[in-house]
């Protein structure tokens, strides 16, 4: 491949990454680390060090938009990434010191068990709402956005506060112990446990995968696994990606959002299982 | 100010911090590109195997990366490294901001917890020790 079709591809990848992660709420990691690696032979280390640049240019590109149109909800964000990055500095110190198998085989069950709920509810399109959390309440964990393919307002209140904080702190102990993103794992809990629309909880987690991988990359950046000639072009090309995935975003209806997100959530458990078993995938 | 209001501002930040910091990468590669190309292609190979080549520089602190920008020609890698900070630094800055908007609206609740988050976030550079 010469440098400039690999150059080519690779931006054209990070627009499709960072399209697909603005949409889902995912960093993009999940795309860009098999394909670098297994399809341009970057180095693993390269391609993580992209990878985690990757998440920040997405949740840059699509947060910003998602915040200007009120889908991604900063209160909300905040709160529940408080709970992340502290279990991630947690995670962080607890590793070595834990079974992660054990752990790996236990969440992978519990996203099993997700996936399989997630598929029971494919196609509500916007959560019943359960009775008012004190919570909720509280931190004002509510808000209203403008929904086009319904062509109306939407309300909604996060429920199950307690619930979803846990899972977040869970999310973010499992990040600081095995160094992965966890945007899914957001989604889910905000999908899950606090019953917000799939598309303010996709848009949220944009915003909160930043601020959580912001910490992390200076790790990658002090150990020298940023690469500038494969971040660089990453980065543009995840921006632009994000940017239209925004546009895209707001055309979809919440359970499309959610049909395509169950097949990440399938993948995530199946890989969390067998690393769990002791089965490395190729 | 609402909570509305925050969110914008948030916003503002996150996007001209990202597209500011994308320009000066792309600035420093196109920088870097024109001032060796057959060197810039052996740095790419580098990309793809490690081991292949050593002389590509990564800058892995701040003060590389001031050496690199004090350079004359200028140092591409350097100008991109910087906007690679600054993307790094992005999200950081929006916590910021909504501290502050939060501040400005007496809304102790949010104050306190943007406070904590930028505290958690501050030592956990620290800790990385890179930046």
């Amino acid at each position: 491949m010469t440098p400039l079709v690999f150059l080519a591809a690779l931006f054209a990848t990070s627009v499709m990454a960072g399209a697909t992660g603005a949409i889902l709420g995912l960093g993009g990691g999940i795309l860009l680390i098999p394909i670098l690696t297994l399809f341009y032979g970057v180095d693993l280390r390269y391609a993580m060090g992209a990878s985690i640049v990757s998440v920040i240019a997405t949740s840059s590109g699509a947060a910003a938009a998602y915040l200007r149109t009120s889908l991604s909800n900063i209160r909300i964000g905040l709160f529940l990434t408080l709970a992340t990055v502290s279990g991630a500095l947690v995670g962080a110190g607890l590793a070595g010191h834990v079974p992660v198998r054990a752990l790996q085989l236990l969440l992978g069950l519990a996203l099993g068990y997700s996936a399989f709920t997630t598929l029971r509810q494919l196609h509500v399109e916007i959560p019943q709402s359960l009775e008012a959390d004190t919570l909720a309440l509280r931190f004002s964990l509510d808000g209203t956005y403008y929904d086009a393919p319904l062509d109306r307002q939407v309300k909604y209140r996060a429920a199950r506060v307690r619930q979803g904080f846990a899972a977040m702190f869970g999310a973010g102990l499992l990040s600081g112990l095995l160094g992965i993103g966890s945007g899914a794992f957001k989604v889910l809990a905000m999908d899950y446990f606090m019953r917000l629309p799939m598309k303010v909880s996709t848009a949220t987690s944009n915003f909160m995968i930043g601020v959580t991988s912001a910490a992390t990359a200076s790790v990658y950046f002090a150990h020298g696994d940023i690469h500038p000639l494969l971040a660089t072009p990453v980065a543009i090309g995840v921006l632009a990606g994000a940017m239209l995935g925004t546009r895209l975003m707001a055309r979809l209806r919440n359970t499309t959002v959610r049909k395509a997100f169950l097949p990440v959530l399938a993948y995530l458990a199946a890989s969390m299982i067998l690393h769990g078993l002791g089965i490395e995938l190729p | 100010m609402t909570s509305w209001a925050v969110e914008r501002a948030v916003a503002r930040v996150l996007f001209w911090g990202g597209l500011f910091s994308v320009s000066l990468m792309l600035m420093g590669l196109c920088a870097y590109a024109a001032r060796d190309q057959p060197h810039a292609w052996e740095g790419l190979r580098t990309v793809q195997n490690r081991q292949a080549g050593g002389d590509v520089d990564i800058f892995t602190t701040l003060a590389d990366v001031r050496r690199g920008l004090r350079q004359r020609p200028l140092e591409g890698l350097a100008l991109a490294t910087l906007g690679l900070l600054g993307l790094l630094a992005t999200p950081i800055a929006g916590v910021a901001v909504a501290l502050v908007c939060f501040g400005r609206q007496r809304d102790r609740p949010y104050v306190v917890i943007s406070a904590l988050l930028l505290a958690m976030l501050l030592v956990s550079l620290a800790l990385a020790g890179g930046v």
